[in-house]
């Protein structure tokens, strides 16, 4: 490392740290070391260490912006010919991404404050919130594909303790088992590519790992079928965390988990995903296979994803399967190799999704309810919770030119002359997502209050306060994205495709509100919509299809290990024993005797032993 | 160097030590027995970090060798050394002897001979690690399977008899095949010295080779244990008490597979490599066997013995692998699935001692914070990420040397051991889902329709009794984030260790996929 | 495998509803009158009352000095701002006022009884509107607010007067229980029907007692519970209160699933049992359990006696949270009690067969609520000790 250097990105590999170290600050308290007082103290230093992390990446991110790109390496561990090393890729992408990880991990820590005033185990929660930080940190950061796998597992960890925060909760219980499993799969798939990489490419890092795809695609030294199999690995993991089909049913699931998480999970943490996916692109270029796979993938979440959206009457799980459609786009213009749009469309979601979810979460904390067949007119009672949401909304959709609007509209012009029928997956996608917008609008702040909506006082002030902070940074997201102006620029699109995406965008807020809204579990009568309905309702029937599958099938395997186990090996090895040896009753019983039998039985075998010795090396000695 | 006998003192620490509590005079109470034990194993520690601070892990081959004759006539001599490979396991064992008297909570049985039988256990280890000859190594092997036979079958739950029995028959096999082949290469290739020198096709035939080699396999993969031989385990633990079951677990294992390495491999690297595929397809079939059969069980304890059963499997990939990587990532999981196995005894143990019982059909929500186990619920999720394969601990670091050094050689059995791991997740976040999680309550199995949920009043747990699983807990983690500054050492005098092992890795090298 | 000794197993039988209807006619108290229960009981309520002395204050400075302050950064300061109580509250070596917002929010959100028809009354739009205006002149945020938002300001308006109303309800109990424990120290109370006929004599002495609010604007005087809105002590204020915390409730995050389609919780409010009553108080302290907040504040204030109580059975200082909410459960149980004599709709000793069956009717529709609730701790006593 030059001295040269800035301070403050020669001490960037703090900033994973900062995260990390609020975990160790929250122990004492979580360990109830101070039996008297309450746990704020550890919650307080969380947000200190979360606002040092931002600090420190800002100035990082200025000096970066002054002195361009820098690249940390550090020892980590290496043996014969396996060198591990931690590589930190300081460049203004990887920065922006930190800022938003920590900037965002700012706003939910503030936000869990107020929505958390009753809740007592504060330090667990911001430790965990802490942990979540420090991973998410260190995988944006990371330039080496070793640390990103190590840093991804470590996020499914923290995932599941998250998830599993009110683990006293039977529902909880099961999804945080499913978030952890879920995203293992995807986990192991992609330690297995991780693996394949480290013992064929011999470096890690990133760079290094481009140069030897690039070779190999050129020298073809890589058989067909490992390339596939290499490929798919890589897309397994980011598949697992960024909640694509068919690994999509824990982050519904995890909506049990708390919303101040659930703001992270659905904006963060499925853009680190997809940022390691990113990361991956020059790699899956090994294969075609892969790559058409993740286009499949991409195209199926992101339509069925809305699709299913649409259905939902809990509030968390209408928009937590708007995430998975989101990213499914994402993984199209990932497949479809549209960087930039992928990156774009990243940043745009990530935000607008958090908003929607603190004012999801204010919504719950005032009304104690998650149901939207029991909501309504909710109106004007909360401005910053209904501001938030409308911008949201906005931001989400491509109709008014926020956010999103410029990269749907990048998307669709980029597209259509190549794959059209991708820019009509992003339009059909757009529309969906703005009817599903709409109508929980509907069902949330119009119509008459119900019992549990008729008193609707505004939330407190520090959820009031993040929420209101990010509404502005929403609305201001289009000065932001002219000033990171992507090349072609940000409006660098014609206007016949901007005029697509508000039309589909326009489209479905007509649909939207348009449609019959459920009350309190009233259904249509005619049989093939109903099926319909609940098709998408239960998610295709996702976790039944899982259930008789493949947990039946590990389930089955497992009792048939079990029953070979104990009826074959074991009763094999019984029945010799029976037959053969009668002489285990005897040491049976003799376990009941005196020590001094033991000992004598120890003596006898050690001198029996030595005398077959002795004869047997007598009879060596003898020729 | 230094002129002390430090492995001697290795021997004689822990066999002084059992002597001295077996003839202490008069009546001495259960605690001041177990603070002689405690202070003879501190003692030992110490010796083995001694024996760590004079190791110098740039030279190959054995260092601080001891050699005097015993019995020339027979070939038996006593000859110490230690490498790299023993090492890291004598001072694992010094750690986990050390923990195994330190949690050892309930003596009310014949205290002197308890203690005294596992500071015998302890020396017999140290001397087996540290034999330099083919029957010394035996007669440590051997001396060793007794005193554990008399604390499962003495100190050991209800069905004591029956697992003692099948785990005493089964090492006694195991010894048999140890010795017949030991004596089977004397006799075959005419030398007498018992020496650890590998044997060349020139001096023995492959056919013959592959013969005793096979029995070292067997007898060893009855030790540590391989499907189909590991059916003793389950058993042996669920019998046995918790200090015998982290002595078992933690130590006694790593001599199958200490084994494995040391003769087998280093004796007859020819045969090994020509039967080094099927051996890891052997491995992945254990790994997977032993995670499936872990899945269907209902006792915490044989949960964790069935999860032995598929790491120790990641051993003999990595040792037909035999890559340096693949070594290294062997020792790795040798230590590493010591501490972890040990830590997850311990804490299965204190479950059994403050509910009584270990059937994750009646345990539930042991995490409460105030009338559960919340120090040894947390302490579990832990130990069962670590043994997961999680990143951050011990686990990781070996299991992703294994499958690194293992993939280019057997591409098929590293991808299917590769599974077995995931499916640790999944048999262990049951564990916990079930034991942990949800409402504290105790569903009894007589008849769940009447009592569907009854509260249970357990004893609270003193912290002396959650401390050796913290420091075992403290030491996975610090080992899984800083494998460099706290096993580098250990690694690079593996690597040179391993370096010696004469085998033949371009012959094993079939290319790999790429 | 051993099984689990059957003195550590508690199989949590409850009293059928008919011997509660029993107990209650019959003039019996609902919990057993041990002397156990008797120290268990006043001490309990000793410490709630010390707890909702200093709830009460809080909640009538929030009520009358934070009045609709947007940033009430200081609201639990009580308008007592130096270093020492700011490094307190850092630390979190405070009360957890947080649980009174949340029995208020509890009240706000049932809305049964007289507060919350006035909340909807002309009559409190009218003075909302006065408030409103004078507030707007002085406050350029709200201006701006209020006409792009006019139901925001009533919405929070109705939230401070519920606060205000809480308050003036806790002030009367929380006098009342720290009476209570005097009178036990001086002898005037010795049993648990002793305890229920003082809380008794308590409530019908403040039932009549005006509850009102009003609040400084601009230098003038405004009312937002008139005295000509009539509300009282007991009808309006202590009923709802019973109905919202003690029976109702709101689901807790770390027991039960929010998740719409799992349907846990049901649609009609009124049915809602997690009340104080039926709070499950094994969990307590864990994540997700909102009354672990009172039961640390009342573990804060707990007198030596019962601590002492508590440190010799179970688990000691372990567990002593659990411990304090089962107690207090008890002593809830009193209370309610005391309410349900007190409004029995004839004297129990009544001969004429009519007003027996009215009471009748009355104790068995109160038994049928109580007969799901947590009445295993009224029979129980403190565990056995564990070592």
């Amino acid at each position: 490392m030059p001295a040269s250097l800035p301070l403050s990105l020669q001490l960037a590999w703090l900033i994973p740290l900062y995260g990390f170290s609020g975990m160790a600050l929250a122990l004492p308290w979580a360990c109830g070391w101070f039996p008297r007082n309450g746990q704020r103290p550890a919650a307080y230093l969380n947000l200190l260490v979360t606002l040092v992390a931002v600090v420190h990446g800002s100035l990082a991110l200025r000096d970066v912006w002054l002195t361009g790109p820098h690249h940390i390496s550090l020892p980590w561990f290496s043996v014969a010919d396996l060198t591990l090393r931690i590589g930190l890729d300081l460049s203004l992408n990887s920065l922006a991404a930190l800022e938003l990880v920590t900037f965002m991990s700012l706003l939910a820590q503030v936000f869990s404050l107020g929505y958390f005033d009753k809740e007592w185990s504060l330090a667990r929660f911001y430790g965990l919130m802490g942990f979540f930080e420090g991973a998410l940190s260190g995988v944006v950061l990371s330039s080496n594909f070793f640390l990103c796998y190590f840093l991804l597992e470590m996020l499914t960890l923290s995932t599941y303790l998250l998830v599993g925060f009110w683990y006293a909760q039977p529902l909880v219980v099961t999804a945080a088992r499913d978030a952890f499993l879920t995203k293992r799969v995807g986990d192991v798939l992609l330690l297995m590519s991780v693996v394949a990489l480290a013992a064929w490419s011999g470096s890690m890092e990133f760079t290094d790992l481009y140069s030897w795809a690039a070779q190999v695609k050129a020298d073809g030294s890589l058989a067909p079928l490992a390339g596939t199999l290499l490929g798919l690995g890589l897309i397994a993991g980011p598949m697992g965390k960024c909640a694509q089909f068919p690994m999509h049913l824990w982050l519904d699931e995890a909506m049990e988990g708390p919303n101040p998480a659930s703001i992270l999970r659905n904006s963060v943490v499925v853009t680190a995903g997809a940022l390691v996916l990113m990361k991956l692109m020059p790699l899956l270029q090994l294969s075609l296979i892969a790559n058409d796979v993740l286009l499949a993938v991409g195209t199926i979440s992101a339509v069925a994803g809305a699709l299913v959206a649409l259905a939902q009457v809990d509030l968390k799980r209408a928009f937590s399967y708007s995430t998975t459609s989101y990213l499914g786009l994402v993984f199209v213009a990932i497949a479809l190799q549209q960087p930039g749009i992928a990156l774009l469309l990243l940043l745009c979601h990530g935000l607008a999704k958090a908003l929607l979810f603190m004012s999801v979460g204010s919504v719950i904390a005032t009304t104690n309810c998650q149901d939207l067949t029991e909501m309504g007119g909710i109106g004007r009672r909360m401005p910053a919770t209904l501001s938030a949401y409308l911008v949201a909304a906005a931001g989400l959709v491509g109709l008014v030119p926020l956010g999103c609007f410029w990269c749907f509209g990048q998307a669709v012009s980029a597209l259509f002359d190549s794959s059209p029928v991708f820019a009509g997956v992003f339009l059909l996608t757009n529309l969906l997502t703005a009817a599903n917008l709409t109508r929980v609008f509907r069902s949330l702040f119009l119509g008459a209050p119900t019992p549990k909506t008729r008193r609707c006082p505004e939330v407190n002030w520090l959820m009031a306060l993040p929420m209101v902070s990010l509404t502005v940074i929403v609305l201001l997201m289009p000065l932001l994205l002219q000033r990171i102006d992507p090349i072609p620029g940000i409006a660098a699109f014609p206007m016949a495709a901007g005029l697509g995406v508000g039309l589909s965008g326009a489209l479905g807020v007509a649909v939207g509100a348009w449609m019959p809204l459920d009350q309190f579990w009233s259904r249509s009568i005619a049989q093939p919509i109903r099926s319909f309905q609940d098709l998408l309702a239960f998610d295709f029937y996702t976790e039944r299809v899982y259930r008789v599958t493949v947990v039946a099938f590990v389930a089955q395997l497992a009792r048939f290990s079990n029953w070979v186990d104990q009826r074959v090996v074991n009763g094999l090895v019984d029945g010799v024993g029976r037959l053969s040896l009668a002489s285990a009753e005897d040491l049976k019983l003799s376990v009941s005797g005196l020590l001094q039998t033991y000992l004598l039985l120890m003596v006898v075998g050690i001198v029996g032993l030595l005398i077959t010795l002795s004869a047997l090396g007598g009879l060596e000695v003898l020729p | 160097m230094t002129s002390l006998p430090l492995l001697s003192l290795l021997l004689a620490v822990p066999f002084l030590g059992c002597l001295g509590l077996l003839l202490w005079p008069g009546s001495p109470s259960p605690n001041q027995l177990r603070g002689g034990a405690i202070a003879t194993l501190v003692l030992q520690l110490l010796v083995s970090l001694l024996v760590l601070l004079v190791f110098d892990s740039s030279l190959s081959g054995l260092q601080l060798r001891e050699s005097h004759g015993w019995l020339p006539g027979i070939g038996l001599d006593y000859r110490l050394g230690v490498d790299g490979l023993s090492l890291p396991l004598v001072l694992i064992n010094a750690a986990l002897s050390l923990v195994a008297v330190v949690c050892t909570r309930e003596f009310s049985r014949r205290p002197r001979v308890y203690f005294a039988l596992l500071l015998l256990i302890s020396g017999a280890v140290n001397g087996a690690f540290l034999a330099d000859n083919l029957l010394l190594f035996f007669l440590f092997y051997e001396l060793e399977l007794i005193p554990l036979w008399l604390l499962i079958s003495i100190w050991g739950g209800a069905n004591r008899a029956y697992a003692a029995t099948k785990f005493l028959l089964f090492t006694a096999v195991s010894g048999m095949l140890i010795l017949g082949a030991f004596l089977g290469l004397a006799l075959l290739t005419g030398t007498v010295d018992f020496s650890l020198t590998p044997v060349s096709s020139e001096r023995l035939a492959m056919g013959s080779q592959l013969w005793l080699l096979g029995a070292l396999l067997v007898g060893f993969g009855i030790k540590m244990p391989l499907v189909p031989f590991h059916t003793w385990l389950p058993d042996a633990h669920t019998q046995a008490s918790t200090p015998v079951s982290v002595l078992l677990a933690g130590v006694l294992l790593k001599l199958g597979t200490y084994g494995l390495l040391r003769f087998g491999l280093g004796l007859f690297p020819e045969a090994w490599a020509r039967l080094a595929p099927a051996l890891a397809i052997w491995a992945a079939v254990s790994v997977v066997f032993g995670s499936l059969a872990a899945i269907a069980q209902r006792d915490m304890k044989k949960m964790v013995a069935y999860s032995s059963v598929g790491h120790m499997g990641y051993v003999l990939l990595a040792a037909a692998a035999a890559t340096p990587v693949a070594l290294l990532g062997a020792q790795f999981q040798m230590v590493s699935h010591g501490l972890i196995s040990a830590l997850l005894f311990l804490l299965v143990g204190i479950v059994y001692r403050k509910t009584g019982t270990r059937d994750l059909d009646v345990l539930h929500g042991l995490l409460n914070p105030q009338r559960g186990l919340p120090l040894t619920g947390s302490l579990m999720i832990l130990g069962v990420m670590a043994s997961a394969g999680l990143p951050g601990m011990a686990g990781f670091i070996a299991e992703f040397l294994v499958f690194r050094g293992s993939l280019n050689a057997y591409p098929l059995a590293t991808l299917l051991s590769m599974v077995g791991s995931g499916l640790t997740a999944v048999y262990f976040l049951l564990l916990v889902n079930r034991a942990f999680f949800g409402r504290l309550a105790i569903t009894p199995p007589q008849d769940p329709l009447r009592h569907a949920r009854l509260d249970v009043l357990l004893p609270p747990v003193a912290p002396r009794e959650t401390l050796p699983a913290i420091a075992l807990a403290a030491a996975v983690v610090v080992m899984g984030l800083l494998p460099q500054q706290t096993l580098g050492d250990l690694s690079e005098a593996t690597t040179t260790a391993m370096a010696d092992l004469p085998v033949m890795v371009a012959v094993l090298q079939p290319g790999g996929l790429g | 495998m051993p099984v689990i000794s059957a003195e550590l197993v508690r199989s949590g039988g409850m009293p059928a509803a008919e011997e509660l209807t029993g107990r209650l006619l019959s003039g019996h108290t609902l919990l057993r009158d041990t002397p156990e229960h008797l120290v268990e009981v006043v001490d309990v309520l000793a410490s709630y009352g010390e707890v909702l002395d200093a709830y009460s204050i809080n909640l009538i400075y929030q009520a009358e000095k934070q009045f609709l302050n947007p940033f009430p950064v200081f609201k639990y300061f009580d308008g007592d701002l130096n270093l020492a109580r700011l490094w307190r509250h850092l630390n979190h070596d405070r009360i957890n006022f947080e649980y009174a917002e949340y029995c208020m929010k509890a009240m706000l959100w049932h809305g049964t009884g007289g507060l919350d028809a006035y909340l909807d009354s002309p009559a409190f739009l009218d003075h909302c509107r006065r408030i409103i205006a004078r507030k707007r002149r002085r406050d350029p945020l709200l201006a701006l607010l209020d006409p792009l938002a006019p139901s925001f300001l009533p919405e929070l308006i109705r939230t401070a007067a519920t606060v205000h109303a809480l308050g003036q309800f806790w002030r009367v109990m929380s006098d009342l229980f720290l009476d209570l424990a005097t009178a036990e120290r001086q002898g005037r109370v010795r049993s648990i029907a002793d305890v229920v006929a003082f809380i008794q004599q308590g409530l019908v002495a403040a039932a009549a007692q005006p509850i009102t609010y009003g609040v400084e604007v601009a230098g003038e005087h405004c009312w937002v519970l008139p005295p000509e809105a009539g509300l009282t002590f007991l009808v309006d204020v202590a009923v709802p209160y019973v109905e919202a915390v003690f029976l109702r409730g709101m689901p807790f995050f770390g027991t039960v699933s929010f998740n719409a389609q799992a349907q846990q919780i049901s649609p009609d409010q009124a049915r809602f049992t997690y009340g104080a009553l039926y709070a499950d108080p094994l969990p307590t302290m864990g994540a997700g359990i909102p009354p672990s907040l009172l039961m640390q504040d009342m573990y804060r204030h707990l007198p030596e006696r019962l601590h002492q109580m508590y440190r010799q059975c179970s688990r000691g200082e372990g567990d002593v949270h659990v411990k304090i909410c089962q107690s207090f459960q008890k002593s809830m149980f009193c209370v309610t009690n005391a309410a349900i004599n007190g409004t029995m709709p004839h004297p129990l000793e009544a001969p004429d067969p009519a007003h027996q069956a009215a009471n009748r009717a009355y104790a068995e529709a109160w038994a049928a609520r109580l007969s799901v609730a947590r009445t295993d701790c009224l029979d129980e006593a403190l565990p056995p000790v564990l070592d």
